[in-house]
């Protein structure tokens, strides 16, 4: 593997990262369960899935928030994770005006 | 498996500082944790026989039931049926009680004579075992924000940082896992025996860690997160709200006993009925909480699992089990539960749990020793920042298992003496643990944490020492010499006054012997002949 200049390496950016893995990660935790909540199976009715959705939040929120250090900047990070935000929130409204 | 440098050391620096800031309120956490597993148990040791009343044959419950609620106002409303042998088998409050920790609760147990007359008394409750639960839960932390404990909400951060430990652990330590899993080095130094110790526990027992971080950070912020979700659920509801019955009921319409115990037969499977806790039941919103038991099953709580029904028409409101097939979610949120509280595999899932519990603490404790070592100066005098930190681990740490361990062994002192036994139990622990951690602080992390081990090592002792002289001597026979099983409690001290022995033997070899710069020596006091003879003279 050929050495990488320095700003090819992964800046520390500490504090965009970290607060772009828990805002960022955290709405998008939520765009990913509110999208399983309505078309997941059972649908949004489905008795004690409340219940399994709260719990879904933890685990996609807390995963990307560790690895948001992954990015090579902070401004990427905000970047790419609030990208990713609008499109999943696009599809969840998108799903919820058609049905 | 290669990883580029860059990502390791981000990690690596990720690593270290999420795990020093959590470190110390995760130990606390973990091994308070474990001794959790045997709450109840705890409890039921600490509580002095006489206060649990003769059980009564299982068809005779209906007749104590109207006995006692015709002769107690409090018996018409609340109160719950144990089927358990060691335990009374009707009891209800006398005075607090509710939800939550309740030092000054104090509950009436009644049974029947064999003449069948009503027996009754009144007892303050032991809540030792909810002392060690709320230890465990919010890592000796008082005080409330809200509602919510500030520990808890502590904890709750404690466990995000957790999480990220976790995962940065596993990245940096990739490259090198395949060929070092299992190596424990003990031939290249202390600090080397250290490192592959904390990696080998930290990775074969990664699942567990995962489960307990995910879980603790629920239960911390599970409002919030409700509160978040009801936005995505827009008009829809998050919950059904029961509708409120018209129906007002009073006691003397209860279904007998056996019914319940017939009804959670038709309902489950294998389970066997450990108690029932009727509420309200002269008013419009009457409940019974049916706690139920399978050692074969993936249980909800290592105590059992639950139904709620309207005691008076057998409508559930609630389960942890699942009722039919379509309810896919009820058993997927109960394993949530249950992988944190180690409900399944029956007592030997709760020792096994005990152990990884104990092993977490031992994770956290080893990742404080390695950080403290990294840092460490080539000179005798290490910075003031390395040593405020070693006192702070030896303090909190073996500090907070002194204040525990003292608090059981002064337990059954405190019925001699006193009968509020709940409050002094907090006196104790707060008392000594503050004492440890005052102690290190003045005398220095290593001496410290050996004279705490000893102290340790000796109050383990004692405990088995105490319940030998409450048998021996017949006036302190608040406890009835108990069958068999009942000793493994003193058992297991005896082990731990073994281990801790050991401990302070390989602490204090460590001071004089080990490596001198180390935060952990001590100078080697040479007590010659003359010097003695001085001392004297001087006298």
């Amino acid at each position: 593997m050929a050495r990488l200049s320095a700003d090819e390496k992964i800046q520390p950016h500490w504090w965009l990262k970290t607060l772009a893995g828990i805002v960022l990660g955290l709405t998008l935790a939520y765009a990913i369960v509110a999208i399983f909540a309505w078309y997941g199976p059972g649908g949004i009715n489905a008795p004690v899935k409340v219940q399994f959705n709260m719990w879904l939040i933890t685990p996609i929120w807390l995963l990307v928030l560790s690895l948001s250090y992954l990015f090579k900047t902070g401004i990427k990070a905000i970047t790419y994770l609030g990208a990713a935000n609008v499109a999943l929130y696009a599809l969840f409204f998108f799903l919820r005006w058609l049905s | 498996m290669k990883i580029r440098g860059d990502i390791l050391r981000t990690y690596q620096s990720i690593h270290t500082w999420t795990g020093i800031v959590t470190g110390l309120v995760l130990f606390i956490g973990f091994y308070a944790g474990s001794l959790s597993m045997f709450e109840e148990e705890i409890s039921h040791w600490a509580t002095p026989s006489s206060h649990h009343l003769p059980q009564i044959p299982a068809d005779k419950f209906d007749e104590l039931i109207l006995k006692a609620s015709s002769s107690f106002d409090k018996a018409q409303q609340d109160f719950t049926v144990n089927f358990n042998d060691n335990l009374s088998p009707l009891t209800w409050s006398e005075k607090g009680g509710g939800r939550g920790l309740q030092l000054n609760h104090v509950i009436r147990h009644a049974t029947l004579s064999e003449q069948g007359e009503l027996v009754t008394q009144a007892n303050l409750t032991n809540e030792l075992g909810d002392l060690i639960d709320t230890l465990h839960r919010t890592a000796g932390i008082a005080g409330k924000i809200g509602h919510e404990d500030v520990g808890v909400i502590v904890l709750g951060i404690a466990a995000i940082l957790y999480f990220i430990a976790l995962v940065s652990g596993i990245i940096f330590l990739l490259p090198t896992l395949v060929k070092s899993f299992f190596a424990l080095r003990t031939n290249k130094g202390a600090n080397r025996f250290w490192l592959d110790s904390h990696n080998l526990v930290g990775i074969i027992s990664l699942p567990f860690h995962f489960i307990i971080a995910i879980t603790v950070v629920v239960f911390a912020f599970h409002d919030v997160f409700y509160g978040g979700l009801s936005l995505a659920y827009g008009d829809e509801p998050l919950f059904e709200r029961g509708e409120k019955s018209k129906v007002e009921y009073t006691i003397d319409q209860l279904p007998p006993i056996a019914s319940y115990l017939k009804k959670v037969d038709e309902l489950t499977e294998g389970y066997t009925v450990k108690s029932l806790d009727f509420s309200g039941l002269s008013s419009s919103r009457p409940s019974v909480g049916i706690t139920i038991i399978n050692h074969q099953a993936m249980m909800r709580n290592n105590t059992g699992d639950f139904i709620y029904m309207n005691p008076y028409n057998f409508e559930v409101s609630f389960s942890s089990v699942q009722m039919n097939e379509e309810d896919v979610y009820t058993p997927l949120v109960a394993s949530f539960f249950s992988l944190h509280f180690g409900g399944y595999a029956g007592d030997l899932g709760r020792w096994l749990y005990f152990i990884m519990g104990l092993l977490g603490a031992f994770l956290f404790y080893s990742g404080n020793l390695l950080w403290l070592e990294k840092r460490r100066q080539k000179q005798a005098v290490q910075t003031k920042a390395n040593r405020f930190m070693a006192c702070l681990t030896i303090g909190v740490c073996l500090g907070s298992i002194l204040a525990v361990v003292t608090t059981l062994l002064a337990s059954k002192w405190f019925y001699l003496i006193d009968v509020q036994v709940n409050n002094h139990y907090l006196t104790c622990y707060y008392l000594t643990f503050f004492a440890a951690l005052t102690y290190t602080f003045s005398r220095g992390a290593s001496r410290s944490a050996i004279h705490i081990l000893y102290a340790l090592s000796i109050a383990c002792l004692f405990i088995p020492l105490t319940t030998l002289l409450t048998i021996a001597l017949p006036s302190l026979a608040l406890w009835e010499q108990e069958p068999f099983p009942s000793f493994i409690f003193e058992f297991v001290t005896l082990v731990f006054a073994a281990a801790f022995y050991y401990g302070a033997l390989k602490t204090k070899h460590r001071a004089y012997y080990g490596e001198p710069n180390s935060i952990w020596a001590l100078p080697v006091i040479k007590v010659s002949e003359d010097l003695a003879d001085k001392a004297l003279s001087s006298a």
